[in-house]
C-alpha cells in the first residue's frame, strides 16, 4: 500500500484523528488546513487521493477538487461533510464528483475506511468487503426467477423496520437490472418490457446477499457496465431540486425516480461501474438506528 | 299673501328692491353680518354679499346665521345682478317647486350661483314662512307626508341596525342610551329591555363602562376622533370603537360605538402565533442541529480511537470513553428527531381506522417497564375513520401517550377512547390519572424543547411534534387538566381535505 492521501479541513481536531485513523490503516496522510495550503502541497508532491471538506472558509471542497482535477488528474479526489449531501447533489452534477463521505455521529470508521480503499485500489466488486459475514449468491437466468429470489433475500433478513420497504427497493433494483442494465430495454418506455425473457449468459445477474451484526447487504451486478455517474447524478440532482412549484423537477419523469426512492430508502445505496464491464449496486442497511442520518454519496465509475 | 322678509346682508341694489316689493316680499337690509343678529323680523331668505363671506367656512356661516335669525335658510351670491331678473320670473310663475322640494331651502350656495337653485331657495323658504304663517291645509299636508316619512325612516333604521352583524350603541352627551341594537345588546350580555334613556353606567358591563368613560374625556378633552379596545366578556372578544358624533357644526352630540365579536379571529391569530414560532424555533433548531454534527462526529472519532487502542488497560479509562461514545450518541439521536421535527415529510394519505391507529400506537409502548403496573382501558366508537398518513398519526398518538405515561409515574390508568363530533370529525381522547399540568406551565407544553421532566428524562419535543403533526394535517390538539384528571384531545378529519 502506502498510497499517499492529502486530508484538508479547517476543523484541526477533525484532521488529527481522520489523519492518525488513516496511517493506523496505513496510508501516507498530509494535512492541509485550506484549499491554497492544499493546492501548495498537492504542486510539491503526488498524492494518490485528496480528501477534503467542503465547506471551509475561503476556497470550498468542490473548487478545490476542480482545480485539482485540472492541475494533477492522477490524483484521486473525494469530498467530506457533515451537512446534508442531498443538499450538494446539485453541485456533485456540477463538477462531477460521485464520492462524498459523510461525517456521521457515531462516526463510522468502517465505511471511510472502505470508501478510501476502494477510491484508491478501484477494486470494488463483490459484497464480501462490505459485510463480515458469510455471502449468499445467485444468479437470474430468467425474469421467471426474479421474485423467488427475492423472497428467499427477504427470508435470510433479520427483522427490522426497514424490511418492507428493503423488498420494494430489491424489486426495483434487480428488474432494472435485467431489463435496463443488461438487455438495454428504454427505460421511460417501461409498459414496452416483455413480461418474460430467457436471459443469454451475457445477459444473466449476479446477486449477493448476507448479514451481519450490524446490518443487512444486497448486491445486484450486470455484465454490461453501462450505467454512468453522469446519468445517477441526472437523476439524484433532478429529484432533489425543486421547481417554482415547489415540488422536485424530476416528479414526473418517466424514470430515474426508482434510483432516487431507492437511495433515499436504503441506509448505503452504492454504485460501482467498470464502464463496458459490469454494473454493482450495493445496498447496505444498518440495523435499528445506527448511522441514522445523512447517507454518503457513493459512486465509482472508471 | 302673507309677508314674506328678504334679507340682505351687504347688498344694496335698488331695483331688486322695487321688484321685491312689487311681488310682495318685503326686503330687509343690513351692512354686515354681526348686523344680522339685530334683525327681529322673521326672515324667510338671506342673500349675503360674497365679499362678506371672504375665507370664513361656509359651514361657520351657516351657523351663525341660523343661530342669529331661527330661519332655515342662507343663501350666498356673488352676481345678483345677473339673476335678480330670472328670480323674480320665476317667482311669479310659480315653476319652482316641483324643482325643488322644501329641504332645499336648508342648502348652502357659495360663489357662482345656480340660477334656478337660488329661486328655488326663495321659493320654497317663502313657502315655509308661509306655512309658520298659519296655512294650515299646507302645514297639515305637509306634518302627514313627513311623517310618513319619518315612519319608513324608523322602520328603515330599525331594519339596518338589526341586520348588521355589529354591535351599534348611541350615548348622548350626559351618558343616557339614545340608541343599541340586539347584537350590542346579546354581546355585552344585557339582560333588560327598556334601556332606551337609562344611563349606560346602569346597564353596560364594568369593563366596556371604564372604556366608554375613559373614551368620553378623551374626546372632550383632546378632540380624539375615535378609540378602540378589545374587551374580553365570557370567552368572546370583541373589538370595540367608539366615534364622536357631531352636529353639522361638528359640535359633540354623543358618542357611537361599534362592537365587532372578533373571538374566531384572536383564536386564529393565537394560533398563527404558535405556529410562526414553531417554524421559526424549527428553522434555527435545524441550523444548530446541522452545527453538531461536526464536533460530535469527532468526539465519536476520538472516543472509537480511543476505546481500539490496545494498550489502554485501566478500568477507569474505558468506562469513561465509553461513557462519551454513549453520550455522543444520545446526542445524535436528539440531533435526528430535531431534524426530523423541522424537515418537510412527504406523506402518504389514506383513510384508517383510528381504534387500529391507538392499538398499533400501544404495541410500540406496551412492552416497555413503565407501562407494568399502568391499566390500560380503551372505549372505541366502531368504525370512525381518519384520513391522513398512518405513521404521523402513530407519531402524535405515541408522543400524548408516552407523555400520559411518565406523568403517571409509571402507575395509573390509562383511558383511549374514540367517538364522532358534531361535525362528522373524529374526536380521541387519551385521559391520564397522574400528576396533572401545573397551570403555571399550561401556555408552554407544545413549545420544542419544554419539559417538566428530570434532565436525561425526555427532550420536551414529544408534544410539540405531536401539535405540529397534529395541525399540519388540519385537526385540533388541546387538553384539560387537574390532578389525577387530565385529558389530551385531538381532532381528526374523518375525510379528505379541500385542497389536498
Amino acid at each position: 500500500m502506502n498510497e499517499k492521501i492529502l486530508l484538508v479541513d479547517d476543523e484541526i481536531d477533525f484532521l488529527d484523528v481522520l489523519s492518525e485513523f488513516l496511517m493506523d490503516e496505513g496510508y501516507h496522510v498530509s494535512c492541509a488546513r485550506d484549499g491554497n495550503e492544499a493546492l501548495d502541497k498537492l504542486s510539491k508532491e503526488k498524492f494518490d487521493l485528496l480528501l477534503s471538506d467542503i465547506n471551509m472558509p475561503g476556497m470550498k471542497g468542490f473548487e478545490l477538487i476542480k482545480e485539482s482535477g485540472r492541475l494533477y488528474p492522477a490524483t484521486k479526489t473525494a469530498l467530506i461533510t457533515a451537512y446534508d449531501v442531498r443538499d450538494y447533489l446539485y453541485m456533485a452534477k456540477h463538477y462531477g464528483i460521485g464520492n462524498i463521505i459523510t461525517k456521521t455521529t457515531p462516526f463510522n470508521f468502517e465505511e471511510v475506511r472502505l470508501l478510501v480503499k476502494n477510491i484508491l485500489t478501484e477494486d470494488v466488486f463483490g459484497l464480501d468487503r462490505y459485510m463480515h459475514g458469510e455471502i449468499h449468491s445467485a444468479k437470474i437466468r430468467s425474469t421467471n426467477e426474479i421474485e423467488g429470489i427475492i423472497q428467499k433475500i427477504v427470508a435470510d433478513m433479520p427483522d427490522t423496520r426497514h424490511k418492507r420497504k428493503f423488498r420494494q427497493v430489491l424489486n426495483e433494483i434487480i428488474i432494472n437490472a435485467v431489463y435496463y442494465g443488461a438487455r438495454q430495454e428504454r427505460g421511460d418506455r417501461k409498459e414496452l418490457w416483455p413480461q418474460v425473457v430467457e436471459l443469454t449468459p451475457s445477459e444473466e445477474i449476479l446477486i449477493q446477499w448476507g448479514t451481519d451484526e450490524e446490518k443487512t447487504g444486497v448486491a445486484v451486478r450486470d455484465q454490461k457496465g453501462i450505467l454512468t455517474k453522469e446519468e445517477v447524478l441526472y437523476w439524484l440532482e433532478r429529484n432533489t431540486t425543486k421547481g417554482d412549484n415547489g415540488v422536485s423537477i424530476g416528479l414526473l419523469d418517466e424514470h430515474g425516480k426508482g434510483l432516487f426512492i431507492s437511495r433515499e430508502t436504503i441506509d448505503r445505496f452504492i454504485m460501482n461501474v467498470k464502464k463496458g464491464s459490469k454494473t454493482e449496486i450495493v445496498m447496505l442497511n444498518y440495523n435499528e438506528g445506527l448511522y441514522d442520518g445523512y447517507r454518503p454519496l457513493w459512486i465509482h465509475e472508471f | 299673501m302673507a309677508i314674506a322678509n328678504v334679507l340682505l346682508v351687504g347688498i344694496t341694489l335698488p331695483e331688486f328692491n322695487s321688484q321685491c316689493a312689487s311681488h310682495g316680499y318685503v326686503p330687509l337690509m343690513v351692512d354686515d353680518i354681526p348686523a344680522m343678529l339685530n334683525v327681529e323680523a322673521p326672515i324667510s331668505v338671506v342673500l349675503i354679499a360674497q365679499d362678506l363671506i371672504g375665507d370664513a367656512l361656509p359651514a361657520d356661516m351657516e351657523r351663525l346665521y341660523f343661530l342669529a335669525s331661527g330661519a332655515p335658510i342662507a343663501a350666498f351670491l356673488t352676481d345678483l345682478e345677473h339673476i335678480s331678473e330670472g328670480l323674480m320670473r320665476a317667482l311669479d310663475e310659480g315653476t319652482l317647486d316641483r324643482v325643488y322640494g322644501y329641504e332645499v331651502g336648508l342648502g348652502l350656495a357659495v360663489g357662482s350661483i345656480d340660477r334656478m337653485y337660488l329661486t328655488a331657495c326663495l321659493d320654497t323658504s317663502v313657502r315655509a314662512y308661509q306655512k309658520n304663517s298659519g296655512e294650515n291645509e299646507i302645514l297639515h299636508r305637509e306634518i302627514n307626508l313627513r311623517n310618513k316619512v319619518l315612519d319608513h325612516e324608523r322602520e328603515l333604521n330599525a331594519n339596518i341596525t338589526g341586520s348588521i352583524t355589529s354591535g351599534l350603541v348611541i350615548i348622548d352627551l350626559v351618558g343616557n342610551i339614545f340608541l343599541i341594537n340586539e347584537f350590542a345588546r346579546k354581546h355585552l350580555r344585557i339582560e333588560a329591555t327598556d334601556i332606551m334613556g337609562v344611563p349606560f353606567r346602569q346597564v353596560f358591563p364594568e369593563k366596556v363602562c371604564r372604556f366608554m368613560d375613559n373614551s368620553l374625556k378623551k374626546m372632550n378633552a383632546q378632540w380624539r376622533r375615535h378609540e378602540m379596545k378589545k374587551i374580553t366578556i365570557e370567552e368572546a372578544v370583541l373589538e370595540i370603537a367608539a366615534y364622536r358624533m357631531n352636529d353639522y357644526g361638528k359640535q359633540p352630540t354623543g358618542m357611537l360605538m361599534i362592537i365587532n365579536d372578533i373571538t374566531d379571529q384572536e383564536n386564529t391569530t393565537a394560533q398563527l402565533f404558535r405556529s410562526e414560532k414553531l417554524a421559526t424555533v424549527g428553522t434555527m433548531l435545524s441550523g444548530i442541529a446541522h452545527e453538531l454534527r461536526n464536533p460530535l462526529s469527532i468526539i465519536s472519532a476520538r472516543s472509537q480511537m480511543a476505546l481500539k487502542k490496545e494498550d489502554w488497560d485501566k478500568p477507569w479509562a474505558i468506562k469513561n470513553f465509553e461513557s462519551i461514545d454513549a453520550q455522543v450518541n444520545r446526542c445524535a439521536s436528539i440531533i435526528n428527531s430535531l431534524l426530523d421535527f423541522t424537515r418537510y415529510k412527504a406523506t402518504k394519505p389514506g383513510q384508517h381506522k383510528v381504534g387500529e391507529i391507538l392499538d398499533e400506537t400501544l404495541t410500540y409502548v406496551e412492552y416497555q417497564n413503565i407501562f407494568d403496573s399502568i391499566t390500560v382501558e380503551k372505549t372505541y366508537e366502531e368504525g370512525l375513520l381518519v384520513y391522513g398518513d398512518r405513521s404521523r398519526f402513530v407519531q402524535i398518538f405515541l408522543n400524548i401517550i408516552l407523555n400520559a405515561a411518565d406523568a403517571m409515574s409509571g402507575k395509573g390508568v390509562l383511558t383511549l377512547s374514540t367517538k364522532s363530533d358534531e361535525h362528522g370529525q373524529v374526536l380521541v381522547e387519551v385521559h391520564d390519572t397522574g400528576s396533572g399540568i401545573d397551570a403555571t406551565v399550561k401556555d408552554r407544553i407544545f413549545d420544542p424543547f419544554f419539559t417538566t421532566k428530570e434532565p436525561g428524562k425526555g427532550t420536551g419535543l414529544g408534544l410539540a411534534v405531536a401539535y405540529k403533526i397534529v395541525q399540519e394535517s388540519g385537526g385540533e390538539l388541546w387538553f384539560t387538566s387537574e390532578p389525577h384528571n387530565t385529558t389530551f384531545f385531538v381532532r381528526l378529519s374523518s375525510g379528505k381535505r379541500k385542497g389536498l
